[in-house]
């Protein structure tokens, strides 16, 4: 029987708890969502004592299903004010859920702000420790230290915010390790790491020494299932061997979408970055192969992942500088602030790494500063020098460490591209408008993770005459809550691309889970599952005072037209109402 | 002539570079071509000698996703990624075949 550790961090106190009834068949997602609905007062404010962090591994999270390490981090979110969900892979996830915790609430604060703790978990047991001397310090040290102390990466996962949560700054991640126990898999978004500062939780160390693997129910169901995955997952040209991500990593985006003319350039100014090749998941593999005298293919972040799209950058004397630099990274960090040098790329992903932060938020909020005269766009040592200035919490820092909105109103910028107070992706909504709907009607603000995305034109929107076709809306709805389930099984959204186009696949991962619950779902529960998650967000951002009104993109997007394609964001916001109702 | 009938710029991407002169995998290589009358993205790309199995279904013609039986026109501008290179999921854009 699965349980809850709940954690009080006023007094220090740590039970387990039985799983509700009603939060038997829930897990990743759809159970932070669901506990967070249920236990944060909507009104809360996110840094203070009434907010919780719930974590939880997915679904088939500690089984053998392939790639499905993802590990759930919610809370209401302080960049946001809405409710937020961040997910990981690392081998936190199985470690969780081999101990048969389904899910961790941490609750209350500290009544001597500044002091920081460590809660370690093992089997049936967790206890407290001073971390006051771990603060302060990049991770890169902190980890390796911890590994020392608790055991090495195969025994032990860790689970940490940096100086930029201690700092309880809004651009602030969550960090875990990866299966070689580098700092550098992060529940990112939304500012879940300055919540963890807020409780005084500096780190969780958790140890599955002695635990029984996860109970699978129906080990027929699930053996078939997961072999459905794994063969839609190894012919795929996405996600196979040596294929697209495994290769090149998700940076190989940033030549396509600069191709697409929507690689968001110099603060959204542009959707064509003439520096793209230089910074592309390409020139990443060539840098690799000259630096190390070998062909690098890309490593898997977490247990039982078989897409192995994380990958390093070397520096010229071969010595390895950062992991990973995502796509997302690469362009907020690069081409959104005007910078085609690879490795002063790869250092401010280090850095971000090193403080705790998350990489797109960062990156914007540089960008916005630079359109505000902070600097210029392109001007990578002053870039560095201010990624310092977050990671010391000076009070420059502290106004980039507050995110791209908090920089644009210090500096007096109106082309802040954020919706609901989170800085948009590496996907200019003008350009591919699929996503800018996306962007619009998250529940978590601008995220091109939070729902599948389709092209505005497939759905018959954009400006057409007719009237939306009711079954592509459903359609579009459908999508969204796809995502949303699949963030509940553990699976990394990865998986979409074969699963997506391989319909045996996604029978597979619906076996899984009936294999590890004993269910008999089928493909309609999917949908089910899906619009009960996104209806819990939803009201949950009411509750806090989200109207349609905040499902919006920013107004400089429907008057400033984006090159090459000279466009502006013309869907109109009745459609945008339309999709989730 | 040439200034009614500027050549379109073809980039070319991963091991599609070798159909470039410039193959630097950190560079733009550019094939420039001229087309003719009514001639496809198809046609230029069998023109360049790139084989049908080697390529994906990232195809952008000025920045739009496009079938390859889309005609092309002088000035524009081609982008290529080979079947081993394409990372959208398939409905972020529709497919252009229009002119």
């Amino acid at each position: 029987m699965d349980k809850i550790l709940r954690v009080n961090m006023t007094d220090r106190t740590a039970r387990f708890e039985e799983l509700p009834d009603e939060d038997q068949h829930k897990a990743g997602r759809w159970l932070t969502s669901s506990l967070v609905a249920r236990e944060v007062p909507p009104s809360c404010h996110p840094l203070g004592p009434k907010n919780k962090l719930v974590i939880s591994p997915g679904l088939v999270s500690g089984t053998a299903a392939p790639t499905s390490s993802r590990l759930s981090v919610g809370a209401k979110s302080p960049l946001t004010g809405t409710i937020k969900e961040s997910n990981a892979g690392t081998p936190f996830s199985p470690k969780l859920a081999r101990l048969g915790i389904r899910a961790i609430v941490i609750e209350g604060q500290p009544k001597d702000p500044g002091t920081f703790w460590t809660l370690r978990i093992g089997l049936d047991k967790a206890t407290f420790e001073p971390a006051d001397r771990h603060t302060g310090k990049p991770l890169s040290e902190v980890y390796p230290a911890l590994f020392e102390t608790y055991g090495d990466p195969g025994r032990v996962a860790i689970l940490s915010i940096g100086t930029a949560g201690e700092h309880r700054l809004a651009a602030a991640g969550v960090c875990f390790n990866d299966l070689e126990g580098r700092p550098s898999r992060y529940s990112g978004r939304g500012g879940l790491g300055a919540v963890f500062g807020s409780k005084g939780l500096k780190f969780i160390i958790v140890d599955d020494t002695g635990a029984p693997d996860v109970p699978i129910k129906s080990t027929a169901a699930f053996d078939a299932g997961r072999k459905k995955l794994a063969s839609a997952l190894t012919s795929h040209d996405i996600t196979k061997p040596k294929g697209a991500l495994n290769t090149y990593g998700t940076a190989v985006l940033v030549n396509i979408i600069n191709e697409a003319g929507g690689l968001p350039t110099r603060n959204f100014r542009t959707g064509r970055f003439e520096g793209a090749t230089r910074i592309a998941g390409e020139a990443i593999f060539a840098a690799n192969k000259d630096r190390t005298g070998s062909e690098l293919y890309n490593h898997a972040c977490s247990p039982t992942c078989i897409i192995r799209c994380s990958n390093t950058l070397h520096r010229p004397d071969g010595s390895e500088h950062t992991s990973c630099l995502e796509y997302e990274s690469d362009w907020a960090l690069g081409a959104n602030c005007g910078i085609d040098d690879l490795d002063a790329i790869g250092e401010l992903n280090r850095l971000c790494n090193d403080y705790g932060l998350d990489t797109i938020e960062t990156g914007g909020a540089l960008a916005v500063a630079m359109d505000g005269g902070l600097a210029p766009f392109g001007d990578a040592g002053r870039a560095i020098e201010l990624i310092h200035e977050i990671g010391r919490a000076t009070p420059l820092g502290r106004i980039l460490g507050s995110g791209a909105v908090a920089t644009g109103k210090a500096f007096g910028v109106t082309r802040v591209p954020a919706v609901k107070g989170q800085n948009m992706p590496a996907y200019e909504p003008r350009a591919i408008k699929g996503i800018g709907m996306t962007y619009a009607i998250g529940t978590m603000g601008a995220d091109h993770t939070s729902g599948y995305t389709i092209a505005p034109e497939i759905l018959g929107v954009s400006g057409k005459a007719d009237p939306l076709d009711p079954n592509k809306v459903d359609m579009a709805r459908a999508f969204q809550y796809a995502t949303a389930f699949i963030d509940s099984t553990g699976h990394c959204l990865f998986i979409a691309f074969a699963i997506l186009d391989i319909a045996s696949g996604f029978e597979g991962v619906v076996e899984e889970c009936n294999g590890v619950l004993g269910t008999d779902w089928t493909m309609d529960d999917v949908p089910r599952i899906g619009e009960e998650i996104i209806n819990t967000e939803r009201a949950f951002n009411r509750a806090a005072g989200f109207t349609s009104a905040h499902d919006r993109l920013p107004d400089f997007m429907r008057t400033e037209p984006l090159p090459p394609h000279n466009a502006v964001w013309d869907i109109p916001d009745e459609d945008l109402d339309r999709v989730l109702g | 002539m040439s200034a009614d009938n500027p050549p379109i710029e073809v980039h070319l991407y991963g091991k599609l570079r070798r159909f470039a002169e410039e193959r630097d995998p950190t560079s733009n290589s550019i094939v420039r071509l001229r087309v003719t009358a009514n001639e496809t993205i198809g046609g230029v790309l069998d023109r360049i000698g790139i084989p049908r199995e080697e390529l994906g279904a990232n195809v952008f013609l000025n920045g739009q996703y496009s079938d390859l039986s889309r005609p092309v026109a002088p000035g524009d501008r081609l982008g290529v990624f080979p079947d081993d290179m394409q990372l959208l999921y398939k409905w972020y854009f529709a497919k252009r075949t229009d002119r």
